[in-house]
């Protein structure tokens, strides 16, 4: 049989697509109706065969929704079949001429394609599949969709690899593999290691589609992690944080040593520079207009205001000079994997809250350190959102609190710098991640906007005292 | 010391065949020699039983008395054979039973060629093992290399004669001065490696307590000396040794004196004694050392190793109480990343308690404390750097903990060393001196002296526990061989399970991570010679509290998990990952049972 060309299979599934797009969690404009799907680009990638494979760049126009120019570019992989494998039915995305277009993504045979290619260095009408200059790729694995992801979608390689595609797309560099291929070449021991990458050209700028690296296979996430010692320290109630079982104190500090390490790697693969009293103006501007925003949401934070303001008006002036790099940018304990032999800092695209391009202006690696002490709080405090808590549980999540961001501060000076040592920055920039919290809460958890409040009540008590 | 000077007056051992009962002319001492004893029949052929084979550390005084003195003996031992062969153990680890002052707990060995008198004589032992090989149960002992107790005829010799043949025995020296980068290793005892020694006029070198000269290893006398050692007992039949304190035996200036190139050398030599003369026998090494360090007692990998068949992984036993303790398993994941491959003829030793403290040197000075504070409530359970205890006690005599510890030690990679009495759930004495406290007698029946010995009670060498918790009115294997829900029961079922299953001992391991820090789950696996697979994998939760796990059993797809203690197939293996959920400080076994093709019928 002759087959449609892929941008014309595309252009016919177009109806169907538009069906199938707003189910998928990937998604962004769930809430605005889609007025039209078009073939950016579609690329054959297996043609000869049943299942076949098309690779395409989709362009979604959709209802404005307060924005202008809202068309946005999403990566998809469809399968074609004549006929499609019962474990397969849930991914059915439609039928055209004849055959059942389906995502590939789910379909372990076609994936392997996609990990082949890598290793084969191919570019096939303008998608480039490169390996990275020095792995060493097995081909022929076939692949398993991970988990449920926000934004992308990651296919495993026996237990050797993960593919991250990138759904919506954003023409320009991809900070996440810069800068792990960066970290890679100074031989961090702290990220998983970047193996090869897809990519094609936009709109004449070049595009990140998917990155391979090196999968954690026996790896935990930093979140469950703290969650099993906090679930130990409240079922205990009577028992100190420092004399439950389940103590965290010790993964904190390796913790903490991981990020110094990374941070370090960082510094020395792509510079840094010291900041100016303008660049802490500027800094100290936007917290700010941060705080101004929220408070106008969330009038519980009102009482803290006079404190936060003197917390933030305090950076202007810590001495000189300050330094500032590259860093990680949302480093919390989700972005951080327990492996059998160390932690890993994982998803270096930034701050996902700032725009692209401001990802990459380098930042006092106090910022991380920031975001992982409000995690171990929050870590400390989620089982315990919800109910009517008891004071003593209340006392305890705090006691885990402390003894683990001291851990962690430990761990990293003892590998850096002592974070404690930038003690105003570090509060305002905390403080900074708080009120930002508070706002998120308010607007998505509203459950959940007692954690970041008690943390602002707890840290601008003793200055109100003093 | 004897006043007349002969070089056995310290032994103690007249009327019995021992070294120096008779001197030759040239100044050699007359030793007894394996000719003069009948030998046991040998243990059917099996070359790498070892690899196969459960453990299990027994003390000659703590097991069963025969004749009514108030300590065990091999007799008694021999006895209860019966008993260790219904339980299912291979392989029986004695501590020493040779003639010793007793200052170290038999380490202290005064004669490598006769057997301490209240445990019997040389017959007595050669009885025990043709009885064990009729079963098929084999057994090893402690051979302790470095050092002999001062009592030792040749340390009797070699301070009173120093241009004798055994003047070069020891290390001595005129000064305390050299070594000294030699860490101290008793430091609850010892100041120094050296000792002065009044009848020679110099000091002598000891890396252990100073009532243990260590022996001159650089002398070839000595070399050829211990080599006979080995030729006596391996004559006799016995299956192996467990070599004691081995990175010590040779001093070089400007080193730690452990682990040295000669040390290794002369391992070989022994290991090539056994090869050649003695097939099917085994070495085992104790290096207290982080596995990266211990696997060079194992040799050369391309021969499969050429020193040591086995030797104890030291850190994995602590680990296994934190992770538990912790809910994670990264404490057991981790050490086992860090153990590197060892060679093919080898397998490591595990174990969860043995005739010492819970020993804390191989982990980390913070570890230690976790130890500590979790496992030794009471500053009496603490001893030199470890922890006296037993199992049950150690985990409060939780049945669900204890089954979930030797379901591990059954099943990670390795030989598992049951000790004594852990199988019923044994408790312990702290108030006992020493490590005492876990060398109670053996609880048999409710009876006077828990069944262990008709002495009179005041006699006993120990008394028998008698707390309402532990003692012997409760637990002891009569009670519990009527119960078939008891520990002892629970124990034999599980090494049953396991002799059915090579992949067990043989298999590789890998680790099938999840997302669920609590739960600790690898696979074993093992391609027999005629071509079939053995696969199990092994699911264990280190949650008190009921965990689910989602396991990527996604290379078994069609296959079908059947539980190994009741045969129940789950249900089988399909596209998405496998979910199982378990109770607190639960634990699977599971064959994996490849079904056609791999299609859903």
């Amino acid at each position: 049989m002759t087959r449609l060309a892929p941008t014309e299979l595309i252009n016919e599934l177009a109806g169907p697509l538009a069906d199938w797009l707003p189910k998928q969690r990937w998604f962004a404009g769930k809430d605005r109706e889609i007025r039209a799907v078009r073939p950016v680009r579609a690329t054959e990638l297996v043609g000869d065969a049943d299942p076949g494979l098309v690779h395409a760049v989709l362009a979604v126009e959709q209802d404005g929704g307060g924005r202008t120019g809202a068309e946005d570019l999403y990566q998809v992989l469809v399968g074609r079949t004549q006929r499609l494998p019962e474990h397969l039915a849930g991914t059915e995305i439609g039928t055209v001429a004849g055959e059942t277009c389906y995502s590939a993504v789910h379909d372990g045979d076609l994936g392997t394609t996609l990990l082949d290619l890598i290793a084969a260095d191919r570019d096939v009408a303008g998608v480039r599949f490169r390996p990275e200059p020095d792995a060493q790729l097995y081909p022929g694995l076939r692949s398993r969709p991970a988990g449920v992801e926000q934004s992308n979608t990651s296919l495993i390689f026996g237990h050797r690899y993960i593919l991250k595609l990138y759904r919506r797309l954003h023409p320009g560099p991809s900070r996440d593999l810069e800068l792990h291929r960066a970290l890679h070449r100074v031989g961090c021991q702290h990220i998983a290691a970047p193996l090869g990458s897809i990519d094609c050209e936009l709109r004449g700028e070049p595009v990140v589609l998917g990155v391979l690296q090196e999968y954690l296979s026996n790896a935990v996430d930093g979140w469950a992690m703290a969650n099993t010692s906090v679930r130990d320290l409240m079922a205990e109630g009577d028992l100190h944080a420092d004399e439950v079982g389940g103590d965290f104190a010790a993964e904190a500090y390796r913790l903490g040593e991981a990020v110094a390490a990374v941070h370090e790697d960082l510094r020395r693969a792509l510079g840094g520079e010291e900041g100016d009293r303008d660049r802490l103006d500027a800094a100290v501007d936007r917290m700010h207009r941060r705080l101004d925003r929220v408070l106008v949401a969330v009038p519980e934070l009102a009482p803290y205001e006079p404190a936060l303001r003197r917390a933030f008006d305090a950076v202007r002036s810590v001495p000189l000079p300050l330094r500032l790099q590259q860093i990680h940018g949302d480093l919390h304990l989700g972005q951080v994997m327990r492996t059998n032999t160390a932690w890993v800092l994982i998803d270096f695209e930034g701050e996902p809250a700032a725009e692209v391009a401001e990802r990459s202006t380098l930042r006092s690696p106090l910022r991380d350190i920031a975001g992982m002490l409000r995690s171990i709080d929050y870590a400390a405090h989620q089982i315990l959102v919800g109910d009517e808590v008891p004071h003593q549980l209340e006392v305890r999540a705090a006691e885990w609190t402390e003894r683990n961001r001291r851990a962690f501060c430990d761990g990293y000076a003892a590998a850096g710098v002592d974070p404690r040592e930038k003690a105003t920055l570090l509060r305002a920039l905390e403080l900074d991640k708080a009120v930002y919290e508070v706002g998120y809460e308010h607007a998505n958890r509203p459950e959940w906007l007692a954690v970041p409040l008690a943390a602002v009540a707890r840290m601008t008590a003793g200055e109100e005292c003093a | 010391m004897a006043d007349d000077g002969r070089p056995d007056a310290a032994l103690g051992l007249e009327g019995v065949p021992h070294t120096g009962e008779a001197v030759t002319p040239e100044g050699l001492m007359v030793e007894p020699s394996a000719e003069d004893f009948d030998h046991a029949r040998p243990a059917p052929r099996h070359p790498e039983w070892y690899k196969e084979a459960v453990f299990y550390e027994v003390l000659v005084r703590a097991f069963a008395d025969s004749n009514g003195d108030g300590i065990g003996d091999l007799r008694g031992l021999a006895d209860k054979l019966d008993y260790l062969s219904w339980l299912g153990v291979d392989c029986l680890w004695l501590p020493p039973f040779y003639a010793s002052p007793l200052r170290d707990g038999g380490y202290d060995i005064s004669d490598y060629r006769a057997v301490l008198p209240e445990f019997g004589t040389v017959e007595d032992f050669v009885y025990l093992l043709d009885q064990a090989h009729r079963r098929n149960i084999r057994i090893i002992t402690d051979l302790v290399l470095n050092h002999t107790s001062d009592a030792h005829p040749w340390f009797q010799a070699s301070r009173e004669d120093p241009d004798g043949p055994y003047g070069d025995f020891y290390v001595w020296s005129d000064t305390d001065q050299h070594y000294t980068d030699a860490r101290i290793i008793f430091t609850d005892t010892e100041t120094s490696n050296w000792t002065f020694d009044p009848v020679r006029g110099q000091f002598y070198w000891h890396r252990f307590f100073s009532h243990q000269p260590d022996l001159n290893y650089d002398n070839p006398a000595v070399q050829d000396a211990m080599l006979d050692v080995l030729r006596f007992w391996l004559d006799l039949g016995i299956d192996g040794f467990r070599l004691d304190a081995v990175p010590y035996l040779y001093e070089r200036e400007g080193s730690n004196c452990e682990n040295l190139p000669e040390t290794h050398a002369f391992l070989k030599r022994c290991r090539k004694v056994v090869d050649d003369e003695y097939p099917g026998r085994v070495l085992l090494a104790e290096a207290n050392q982080w596995p990266q360090d211990v696997v060079h007692y194992f040799g050369e990998p391309s021969t499969g190793g050429d020193e040591c068949h086995m030797a104890f992984h030291f850190p994995l036993m602590p680990r296994i109480f934190m992770a538990v303790r912790r809910e994670s398993r990264f404490p057991i994941s981790e050490i086992l990343a860090q153990t590197p491959p060892i060679p093919s003829g080898c397998t490591w030793g595990i174990f969860l308690r043995n005739h010492d403290e819970l020993t804390l040197e191989m982990v980390t000075d913070e570890e230690r404390d976790y130890m500590w504070a979790e496992y030794a409530t009471d500053p009496r359970m603490k001893a030199n750097i470890g922890i006296r205890r037993r199992l049950a006690p150690l985990l409060d005599n939780d049945r669900n903990q204890q089954e979930l510890f030797t379901a591990l030690l059954l099943s990670l990679p390795g030989s598992p060393v049951l000790y004594y009495g852990d199988e019923i759930g044994m408790g312990d004495n702290i108030w006992l001196g020493d490590r005492d406290g876990v060398r109670t007698p053996m609880q048999w029946t409710p009876d006077r002296n828990a069944g262990f010995s008709r002495c009179d009670p005041n006699r006993i060498y120990l008394p028998a526990i008698s707390d309402p918790v532990y003692g012997f009115q409760s637990v002891n294997v009569e009670a519990q061989l009527n119960s078939s829900s008891s520990l002892l029961h629970w124990t034999r079922r599980m090494l049953q399970v396991r002799a059915k299953h090579p992949a067990f001992g043989l298999g590789t391991f890998v680790e099938l991570g999840s997302s669920n820090p609590s739960v600790l789950a690898y696979q074993r696996r093992w391609i027999t010679p005629d071509g079939n697979e053995d696969l199990v994998i092994c699911v264990n939760n280190m949650s008190r509290f009921p965990q689910p796990v989602e396991l990527d059993l996604s290379d078994h797809e069609g296959s079908i998990p059947v539980e190994l203690t009741g045969e129940v197939p789950f249900p089988r293996i399909g596209q998405l990952p496998y979910l199982l959920t378990l109770p607190g400080h639960g634990f699977y076994w599971f064959s994996i049972i490849a079904t056609e093709s791999g299609e859903a019928p």
